[in-house]
């Protein structure tokens, strides 16, 4: 099965993190890898290495990128490789989007994982105490 | 249909790591199966970790296993057997 690769991308030490993260919990995950940028990298750079890292992950299934926000320098820089049916820029990343990217289990396009994966993010945010105090009358 | 009452009993409850045990074992199996807590509020795929993290089941926590498929009898037996030895954790 070709799986969709993954590339997190962010300031500091957060995307190999959360590559870490994922990695303990689900085991095998040689589709992703992770950029984590310094906060004075030259934008050359930094694009070389993302360039890099996005080869590395390429299965011809096509490329997300996870970025941590909307608007910072890793997106702006991830943006540029924005590609129809290859590469696909979900920002905002949290821990159960990458899980979810790690647990593929079918082939799908990138178009409608990329959505799948955005769904998750928005959807693994709870108020935890909705969810594990039972409410009066529920 | 196979089906099965469990309680969780490893102290970490069925969290992260657990649930992707979980998951690995449901994967090789053909049914569907499925795990609902106690008021069956939530239902959950066992082949899907972050599925199975909704549960939010905590040590002591009831749930329901049900497996519908070919090698559902193998599948749930497996399953239970997992939660018995808490997942070889403790």
């Amino acid at each position: 099965m070709k799986r969709i690769g993954a590339v997190l991308i962010s300031h500091g030490s957060l995307a190999n993190e959360l590559l870490e993260a994922t990695r303990t919990v689900y085991g095998d995950i040689a589709h992703i890898t992770a950029v984590s940028l310094g906060w004075h990298d030259d934008v050359s750079d930094a694009e070389a290495r993302i360039e890099r890292a996005i080869r590395e992950v390429s299965d011809g299934a096509g490329v997300l990128l996870l970025t941590d926000m909307f608007g910072g320098t890793p997106t702006n820089i991830a943006a540029m490789f924005l590609k129809d049916g290859e590469t696909e820029v979900l920002t905002g990343m949290n821990l159960p989007m990458v899980v979810k990217v790690a647990s593929q289990n079918r082939e799908v396009d990138l178009g409608t994982f990329a959505e799948e994966v955005e769904q998750q993010g928005k959807k693994s945010i709870y108020r935890a105490g909705d969810l594990l105090v039972p409410k009066a009358g529920k | 249909m196979a089906s099965a009452q469990i309680i969780v009993t490893n102290r970490l409850g069925l969290h992260a790591r657990a649930a992707a045990k979980l998951v690995r074992i449901a994967a090789r199996y053909e049914s569907v199966i499925k795990l609902h807590g106690k008021n069956n509020s939530v239902f959950a795929d066992a082949k899907s970790i972050l599925s199975v993290l909704t549960l939010a089941a905590s040590c002591g926590s009831e749930l329901t296993v049900e497996c519908h498929g070919p090698d559902e009898i193998e599948a749930l037996e497996q399953i239970v057997y997992l939660f018995e030895s808490k997942f070889g954790e403790e």
